[in-house]
């Protein structure tokens, strides 16, 4: 119980007025830039990390904690209300949260993605905070194999990202796929499909893909509609969430939570596949199959809980061996050091007091971040009362902001423009959008690992099935694709339309 | 996104562009795969193989999009007015072309400018004058407090470093 | 809410004291990097010891850094105050995408840090010095398979050069590249692969909690306070660095790049300077001038010859 008394201390310092107060700038600087469009979690933290420099330890910990959990909350706002996901982790919560906006619940879909963080976080950190050693010595026996039949079963359940055509949901798919091979090859160093153009050796950057197609892809759509219906987005009812909102969101918070949080701990895990497999898992299991894709509320609830579990998540290997394992977390190394603290495998013991003041403090920035941003709800909600020629050249200006920072190359600004027309014109033909960038970061995720445990194995196949855990991924993955073509082949009539609604 | 478009059965010439498309998207892939190194190395996989895969995969949804276009199986769009996206284009290809010589603050003036004139505010000035406050509000935070690094022009210049 | 924001930014564009940068560093890649870390850190240091009260740092990602190098020759040549962070894998880089762009194009001024390489083996590994390691390489290539950093870089070259010392055919080794230092480190300590190779600093917390042995380190010498085996002494003609540096724009009169060297002198003697590597455990290999001009001319032709030998580049 030595942990516990640790954490209790580093809340009892946290909880001092002054400690308190930086906490709440942190999260509101989190909130503020992450929800601009276009400027996702990594860039925020970056922008705002040298911030909490020249602060005590203490204060300087919770204002990164803050501004960490901040700047991850802070994405989903402008998914839901404005459809413009500002990275890869909430592209799923755009998918039914901006349905749900669409329709006048705005309010309480993001009331559902901040408690579902909030629930999420607070899970997530307790377990970081008691079980991060045991975790990590799980997340370490998995390999290249594990991982690639990990992307296998994401790239089956994808499916749930599709809409309402298959072909055009597999369509979207395999472009981003195509996509995907754009840039130097990770194994071998060979660059494909980038016609000697350097700019195009590092691939295409998912931040630019995904701005391009919701943000510009939206815009270029909704102005060119003739006659926009009346009303979209004008709120209806109450911001809050009802008696049957809270009843179906909260399964969904927890099983985010659960899906999340050891995706987010492996070292090739990440957020965003766990937004996708939380996303299938809540289609799967639904009781409401017909609202999927027209604003289910479980569609928005257990993504931003997964994404907000695999942020807390990221920090396991991160604080018990030194692993940045995304470009945040690399960023959040390097604010660390300022301390003089290595992470590494005995961080934990050697500086027991600033590990457990950085958990006391996620706690608290947790806390801080849900008081915040649920009063502020109705202030956003008011976002989609600014004229749209204002509101829509805003967007723009900030979804460009974000790739200028970044990389203010013309070609960089050129694909963002192609792949805007190209966002437009998907939607003009029902082609769905997520499964692009969904393909783009799971494609070669999945090319990577499999070539590495081939290589490993020397090219022997059945490595991919000599674990327990790859095996069984693996074979849940072939469940799930071939027991709903059977059903079809066998069924044709009463079956087939029976599971078409959860296993298409 | 597509629900409530009507569908006709009736071919759908768009299909057979989009098929096109994909096909060419696969030849392209094909065409830039057999210039790569063949050998797997020890993976036996080697870097051409996986695009292959995908362009394959390509060729085969491009034939099934004729098909479903031959049945007349896809959504047609509602009629669309053209003049707001040229708008919307115009703005982003001149803050394209515009970024490095003039800025950041004047580039970004046009596109929201020009995007605001797509969706049919006017005049056209006063919304360059308005984009123009919020690039400079937004230069002012970003690249002077919060050091990201956005291309500067003379106004820059001119304004903060002068 | 606009007009707070309108007020909060011409406060800030007033608080702001306007006047010109003394130096910009650019970074060529992306926030979070080595070499960002690098840009990063002289911009706190020379301001803090008030060597160069304004620097902004820059990033221009891609292509190992090519793309950056590239952008950074065609805009700055001429200007004094503007300044590239590179290093070791730029070399790599340059040669494995025959960029038109070379490090002959920019004005070398100092090497500043520097990484020792290491190779280790999972704590749980029979493997116990590098000759065992090299003997199971020997007997079958494709049975050692290798965890480190994208293909053509330093780990690459060194483990190109190790198998090239023993005897070993370089393009038959099973060279397994990841992206990112977590994920070659995470395969390492799950025993996923028989051997890695990274910075020693990446290592040295898990050699010292013994989740991994270090067999050998890349440095001509002993280093201080680890305890292995330089690759030399244990019988293979190999030394890496993996080295950071920083140039100057090309085409600067000699006073220009006096000064600029001058100021990094300056940099390298300050108190801050050497709190910084501390904390990042970074060595300081500072070497300026032509001493550093042949050093760069050795390693570029060694980098050819081994990325040619692993067939890299043709």
């Amino acid at each position: 119980m030595e942990s516990f008394s640790l954490l209790m201390q580093g809340l009892s310092t946290a909880l001092e007025p002054m400690i308190l107060f930086y906490a709440l700038i942190g999260v509101t600087l989190g909130t503020a830039v992450g929800v601009l469009p276009g400027i996702g979690p990594a860039l925020t933290v970056a922008l705002l990390l040298p911030v909490t420099y020249g602060l005590d330890p203490a204060g300087s910990l919770i204002m990164f904690a803050g501004i960490y959990y901040g700047g991850m909350y802070g994405g989903s706002t402008t998914s839901i209300l404005l459809n413009t996901p500002g990275e890869s982790a909430s592209i799923v919560t755009a998918i039914e949260g901006n349905q749900m906006a669409r329709q006048g619940r705005g309010g309480p879909a993001l009331a559902t993605a901040a408690i579902g963080s909030f629930v999420a976080g607070l899970i997530a950190t307790l377990l970081l905070a008691f079980l991060a050693p045991q975790v990590v010595k799980l997340a370490l026996t998995l390999g290249p194999r594990e991982y690639f039949a990990l992307m296998v079963l994401a790239f089956v359940t994808v499916s749930a990202t599709f809409g309402d055509s298959a072909l055009r949901g597999l369509t979207s798919l395999f472009l981003g796929l195509a996509l995907a091979c754009v840039g130097i090859d990770g194994l071998t160093g060979a660059a494909r499909l980038t016609y000697g153009v350097p700019q195009l050796m590092d691939g295409i950057e998912t931040t630019t893909l995904a701005v391009a197609l919701f943000a510009i892809g939206e815009a270029l759509a909704v102005a060119a509609m003739l006659d926009p219906p009346d009303g979209m987005h004008r709120v209806k009812g109450s911001v809050k969430m009802t008696r049957e909102d809270w009843r179906r969101s909260w399964k969904a918070w927890l099983r985010g939570t659960f899906i999340g949080f050891p995706i987010g701990s492996m070292p090739a895990g990440g957020a965003d596949v766990a937004s996708f497999l939380s996303y299938a898992a809540e289609r799967k299991l639904t009781k409401h199959p017909e609202e999927f894709g027209h604003g289910a509320i479980e569609g928005v609830a257990g993504p931003e809980a997964a994404n907000n579990a695999a942020a807390a998540g990221t920090l396991v290997p991160l604080l018990t061996l030194g692993l940045p394992t995304t470009a945040t977390a690399a960023i959040m190394l390097a604010g660390f050091q300022q301390f003089g603290l290595q992470p590494g495998p005995l961080l934990f013991v050697m500086n027991a007091e600033l590990v457990w003041g950085l958990i006391a403090s996620l706690l608290i920035a947790n806390v801080m971040l849900v008081v915040l941003n649920l009063p502020l709800i109705g202030l956003w909600i008011k976002l989609l009362s600014i004229p749209r020629p204002w509101l829509y050249g805003g967007i723009l200006l900030f979804a460009t902001l974000g790739t200028i920072g970044v990389n203010p190359s013309p070609v960089e600004l050129g694909m963002l423009i192609l792949f805007g027309v190209m966002g437009y014109g998907m939607r003009l033909y029902g082609y769905p959008v997520a499964p692009v960038v969904v393909g783009l970061i799971l494609g070669p995720m999945a090319e990577q690992q499999l070539r590495r445990a081939l290589s490993i194995a020397q090219g022997d196949w059945m490595t991919l099935v000599s674990t327990p855990v790859s095996a069984v991924l693996l074979g849940v993955s072939a469940v799930f694709l071939v027991v709903p073509m059977i059903m079809r082949l066998r069924g044709r009539g009463q079956v087939l339309s029976q599971v078409a609604g959860d296993a298409d | 996104m597509s629900e409530g478009f009507p569908l006709e059965r009736r071919p759908r010439w768009a299909a057979f562009v989009i098929a096109a498309g994909l096909a060419g998207l696969a030849a392209m892939i094909l065409w830039d795969a057999s210039g790569l190194k063949q050998d797997g190395g020890y993976a036996g996989v080697g870097p051409a193989d996986v695009p292959r895969i995908i362009a394959y995969g390509l060729l085969l949804l491009a034939g099934l999009t004729v098909i479903s276009g031959l049945k007349g199986d896809l959504p047609r769009p509602p009629p669309q007015a053209p003049a707001p996206v040229l708008w919307i284009m115009g703005g982003l290809i001149g803050q394209l072309l515009l970024l490095h010589v003039a800025g950041f603050i004047l580039s970004g003036a046009i596109l929201f400018g020009m995007t605001a004139r797509g969706f049919g505010q006017k005049p056209l000035w006063r919304n360059i004058l308005v984009g123009f406050a919020l690039a400079f509000v937004i230069y002012g935070i970003f690249d002077r407090l919060l050091k990201l690094n956005l291309p500067g022009g003379p106004l820059e210049l001119l304004i903060f470093r002068g | 809410m606009k007009h707070t924001l309108l007020g909060v930014a011409f406060a800030a564009a007033l608080a702001v004291p306007a006047f010109a940068q003394d130096y910009t560093i650019m970074a060529p890649a992306n926030p979070g990097g080595g070499w960002d870390g690098t840009a990063r850190a002289m911009q706190e240091v020379l301001q803090a010891e008030g060597i160069a009260p304004s620097v902004e740092v820059i990033n221009v990602p891609g292509a190992g850094g090519t793309v950056g190098l590239a952008q950074f020759v065609a805009d700055s040549a001429g200007d004094p105050t503007k300044l590239i962070v590179g290093g070791y894998v730029m070399v790599g880089a340059i040669l494995t995408n025959a960029s038109p762009v070379t490090l002959k194009d920019v004005t070398p001024i100092a090497r500043l840090t520097g990484d020792t390489e290491a190779i280790v083996v999972p704590a749980a590994s029979d493997i116990q010095t590098l000759g065992d390691l090299v003997e199971k390489l020997k007997a079958d290539p494709g049975s050692v398979s290798w965890a480190g950093g994208s293909a053509g870089g330093t780990d690459h070259i060194l483990v190109g050069l190790l198998a090239k010392a023993a005897g070993v055919d370089p393009t038959k080794i099973n060279y397994v590249a990841f992206s990112g230092g977590g994920e070659a480190m995470a395969a390492i300590l799950g025993n996923q692969v028989t051997a890695g190779v990274s910075s020693v600093g990446e290592f040295q917390e898990q050699v010292k909690a013994g989740t991994m042995r270090l067999l050998a380190v890349s440095s001509a010498e002993r280093l201080e306070g680890i305890d292995a085996p330089t690759i030399k002494e244990s019988g293979f003609d190999v030394v890496v660095e993996n080295w950071r540096m920083v140039a100057a724009a090309p085409g600067l009169s000699d006073e220009q790049v006096a000064k600029i060297t001058a100021d990094m002198d300056k940099l390298n003697a300050s108190a801050g300077w050497t709190k910084m590597l501390a904390d990042r455990g970074w060595a300081n290999t500072y070497l300026a001038g032509d001493a550093f001009a042949t050093q760069l001319d050795a390693d570029i032709a060694a980098t050819d010859g081994v990325l040619r030998d692993i067939g890299l580049v043709k």
